[in-house]
């Protein structure tokens, strides 16, 4: 019991990191029609800022958390300008969009380890404190992630269900001409997407250097998988989607390493046990969990 | 055993709300030109893509030949001998027009990676297909197109080319969405002979959507009168004028002018 | 600098520029003719070095049979992709498929019984060797061409050089068949495909199939490519199959124009001095960068000439303009 406590929460500390990261790509491809494979790297990217100003710099650990999203928006938005637009606009096709991701995603990965090296770095926070629950240890560190995404995670459903600009990222997603002839500032949408995409991301990569204590330069990369098998599972384009498929797959991946379960996985084996609910997943409903199924012609 | 070459029985489809097909029933006898007309949305485009396999119907059957095909693949309804144009037209961009043609041809030993190694089955086989689809360019009139990108086609060559890649499948029924819509009407007068010679020859079938009433009137053995997804009325094509039905839903004011 | 003027160093970089050529031509069948975006095919790769290097080194294999097996299950491997994740729509296939071969690998670097895990294959050899066992039987073809070529080249024919040579005729005779292949009618309409399904299902074809033996197909040539790399480098490590190694072959696949093959070699060459010639760049104002930093930035420069080429020339240098532009 103790066991299985421990694992469930141990899952959904990383079900809501996943679901964060999932959110960011399932919004920008339901806009943008691009999947984000540089996406593992913005998450790098936020815990690494996040290293340099907090440790380094010595600013307050809150006060780096915000820099370092307002760093990856402006990052997002750079690339939006400089290169997105560019591609839309002559008519890029799906190959070029992930080449071009996949470009950002070296480009960003390298100059993190230009700039920090390939040692691993941790955040000067208390990792050490654990609370007793049920028989589990909880980490003081891992409850407060867990309770900031959580915030994070309803704030964002509420704001993209609510709000103004949300609604028009809904009505564009469904279709983008007759949004745009009735009205809606395709570029204020855009915009709100990356801004979205990369304040999540960064704050996703802070809160999974906290989680894992130590981090390097390879994390957001290490994450991809988990995070790109969120999206599938939640329907890719799908932002709530998203962040349930990232809770499915984190408590899924935690629990299967479970003793009960014939003994259970070695843990190191987790990440397969997350393509392997992908692909089943897919097998039997290949639009997603919460997929219609889509109509050609 | 009935002369009755396709059969749909109560057939529907739904697209979240909007019921395409929403219990057509109809069928069509063996070697005649049977139309298909209606309003625009009333569900023929649907009932095409039902019949050719490339949607599956939520409820209802579908026969061809006596068998079932309303679970079948398309593919494996095309292998039956049920032929489809686009509405509209498709035709692959960057293959050549005549490679387009050649993707109708049947049977061909190329399509089986086996046959790489058996070159000279595969080139009898290209030789006699390609001398039949110029043949074929040249009785729709875009044979000197044959080696450019189907891409560079105007809309009316593509309709073109899209009938003339059906009739490269040598089908046993063609299903054809609006064949003559947009192309010049010596040319339509041209192809109607065409594929009335295909009839005879061949004893083709054919089904097609068509909107303008003078040709359908003249060229079809059956008119189906469809309306928000479902058949009204089904007849001679000169009864559908009496068809009450017919005239509230569709005819209109058109019949007042002819 | 003397590192460039040795001919070592030419044979090398052309060498390795054959085995990403190979790599990179199973991609072409998939994406050049069917239009089928794959990031996972290093996944290939892996799956057939570490197949022949762990039946030869542990269960002493005959090479040959081991080589073949090892690309069966790269055919395999590429099978079990095709099947799980062709029927759904494009980039629902590239997802999985990075994630396949990230799976791969992830799978090699913690099965250390089997594979030696992180130490790479070196731990599965027996203590004391310095080479694998595998390298035996090639190297005795390796030999015997260098004792052909030292008539001709004199002493600047070794092991390396018939190495190389033996890549490149690999190379060039599949190249040959892929041409060949890419005129049949199979071809044609799996380049339909490429555009739209509905066409050649309407016309009877079974565009699954089609897409599934294109997919096994690249997998097959990306097994070879594995072989002649388990053979180059000798010692296999996980590292040696990181998802960028697909990109590198992506990025050939773009130079070449993508959809024709006679620019694939060249577009190969070209790589292998952007990617194992910049490793010489050790002069001012590299000079300032240490070694490790100096290969983070060869590896940005790989993402920045990505970029660039979807910018400004997307067709590729052989690519035909006229082919991207039709709609
Ligand atoms: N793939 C689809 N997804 C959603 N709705 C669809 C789809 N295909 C057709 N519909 C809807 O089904 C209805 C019937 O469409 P259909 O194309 O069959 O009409 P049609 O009779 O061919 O019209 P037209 O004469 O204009 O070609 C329309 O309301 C259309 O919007
Ligand atoms: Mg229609």
């Amino acid at each position: 019991m103790a066991e299985f406590v421990q694992l469930l929460f141990n899952g959904l500390v990383a079900g809501s990191i996943f679901g964060m990261a999932a959110l960011g790509i399932s919004l920008v491809y339901s806009v943008l029609h691009l999947v984000n494979f540089a996406a593992g790297d913005f998450l790098t990217l936020g815990a690494f800022t996040t290293f340099y100003l907090a440790t380094s710099q010595h600013l307050p650990f809150v006060l780096a958390v915000i820099l370092s999203m307002v760093i990856g928006v402006i990052v997002s938005l750079i690339l939006e300008f400089i290169l997105w637009r560019r591609l839309r606009r002559s008519g890029a096709g799906m190959l070029a969009l992930f080449l071009v991701a996949s470009g950002i995603a070296f480009i960003l990965r390298q100059s993190i380890a230009l700039t920090f090296g390939s040692d691993s770095r941790r955040f000067d926070l208390d990792q050490l404190t654990t609370y007793e629950f049920l028989g589990a240890q909880i980490a003081r560190a891992q409850l407060i992630v867990l309770l900031c995404a959580s915030i994070a995670i309803t704030g964002i459903a509420l704001f993209i269900k609510k709000s103004n600009i949300g609604k028009d990222m809904r009505a564009y997603a469904d279709n983008a001409s007759l949004a745009a002839v009735s009205g809606i500032n395709v570029d204020r949408v855009i915009i709100a997407t990356w801004t979205i995409s990369g304040a999540y991301g960064a704050l996703a990569g802070v809160f999974q250097g906290t989680v894992q204590g130590q981090f390097t330069n390879g994390m957001g990369l290490d994450l991809l998988l988990a995070i790109l098998a969120a999206v599938v599972l939640g329907t890719i384009g799908d932002a709530y989607g998203a962040l349930i498929g990232g809770f499915v797959l984190g408590v899924v991946m935690d629990l299967s390493t479970w003793d009960a379960l014939a003994g259970g996985i070695p843990s190191t084996y987790k990440p397969v046990v997350g393509f392997a609910v992908l692909v089943i997943v897919l097998l039997f409903k290949p639009e997603g969990i919460f997929g219609v199924r889509a109509r050609k012609i | 055993m009935n002369n009755l070459i396709l059969e749909v029985n109560d057939v529907a489809v739904a697209f979240g709300g909007v019921k395409a097909v929403n219990g057509a029933t109809m069928s069509v006898e063996v070697g005649s030109v049977t139309s298909v007309i209606g309003p625009n949305g009333a569900g023929k485009t649907t009932l095409f893509n039902l019949i050719s396999g490339a949607i599956k119907p939520d409820s209802g059957t579908i026969l061809f030949q006596g068998f079932e095909i309303q679970k079948l693949l398309p593919h494996k309804i095309a292998d039956r001998g049920i032929v489809r144009t686009f509405q509209g037209a498709k035709v692959i961009k960057r293959l050549s027009v005549l490679e387009n043609l050649m993707l109708g041809a049947q049977n061909n030993p190329g399509d089986n990676l086996i046959n790489f190694f058996n070159p000279r089955a595969r080139n009898a086989f290209e030789k006699q297909a390609r001398e039949r689809a110029m043949a074929l360019l040249k009785q729709v009139g875009i044979e000197r197109f044959a080696n450019d990108y189907a891409g560079i086609l105007s809309g009316g060559q593509r309709k073109l080319l899209d009938l003339a890649r059906a009739l490269m499948a040598e089908p046993v029924m063609l299903l054809l969405d609006e064949p003559f819509a947009g192309v010049n009407p010596t040319l339509v007068e041209k192809l109607l002979e065409v594929l009335h010679a295909l009839r005879t020859e061949h004893h083709l079938t054919f089904l097609l959507v068509e909107h303008d009433l003078e040709t359908v009137m003249n060229i079809s053995d059956r008119v189906v009168v469809m309306a928000e997804g479902r058949v009204i009325a089904d007849g001679l094509p000169n009864s559908i004028y009496e068809n009450q039905a017919v005239v509230d839903a569709y005819l209109g004011t058109r019949k007042l002018n002819s | 600098m003397t590192a460039i003027l040795q001919p070592g160093f030419w044979v090398f970089i052309l060498t390795m520029s054959g085995i990403y050529g190979i790599f990179t031509l199973g991609l072409q069948v998939q994406y050049g003719v069917g239009g089928i975006l794959n990031f996972g095919h290093v996944g290939m790769m892996a799956l057939s070095s570490y197949t022949m290097a762990i039946l030869v080194i542990a269960h002493g294999f005959n090479f040959w049979i081991a080589a073949a097996s090892g690309v069966a299950v790269a055919a395999l491997g590429g099978a079990f992709l095709g099947l799980t994740t062709l029927r759904l729509r494009g980039d629902y296939f590239s997802i999985v498929s990075i994630a396949f071969s990230e799976i791969v690998r992830y799978v090699i670097f913690n099965s250390d019984g089997l594979t030696g895990g992180s130490q790479g294959s070196l731990a599965i050899m027996p203590i004391g060797d310095a080479y694998p066992s595998y390298t035996d039987t090639w190297d005795t073809i390796l030999y015997w061409i260098r004792d052909h070529l030292t008539p001709i080249f004199g002493e600047v024919a070794d092991r390396d050089m018939a190495m190389g040579i033996l890549v490149w005729i690999t190379l060039g005779i599949l190249l040959f068949i892929v041409s060949r292949v890419e005129r049949t009618s199979w071809a044609r309409v799996l380049r339909a495909t490429r555009e739209d399904d509905d066409v050649p299902s309407a016309l009877g074809k079974n565009v699954f199939r089609f897409r599934l033996q294109a997919v096994i197909i690249g997998s097959i040539i990306g097994g070879i490519a594995g072989i002649y790399w388990a053979l180059q480098v000798t010692l296999l490590s996980p590292d040696d199959f990181l998802t960028i190694v697909t990109f590198y072959a992506w990025m050939i696949l773009i130079l070449s124009g993508a959809t024709k093959v006679k620019g694939l070699a060249i577009a190969a060459i070209f790589f292998g001095f952007l990617y194992g010639g910049t490793r010489f760049f050790t002069f001012w104002p590299f000079s300032v960068f240490d070694a490790s930093q100096r290969s983070y930035m060869r590896i940005m420069i790989i993402g920045i000439v990505l970029i660039v080429l979807m910018i400004r020339r997307p067709q590729g240098i052989f690519g035909k303009r006229e082919e991207m532009v039709l709609e």
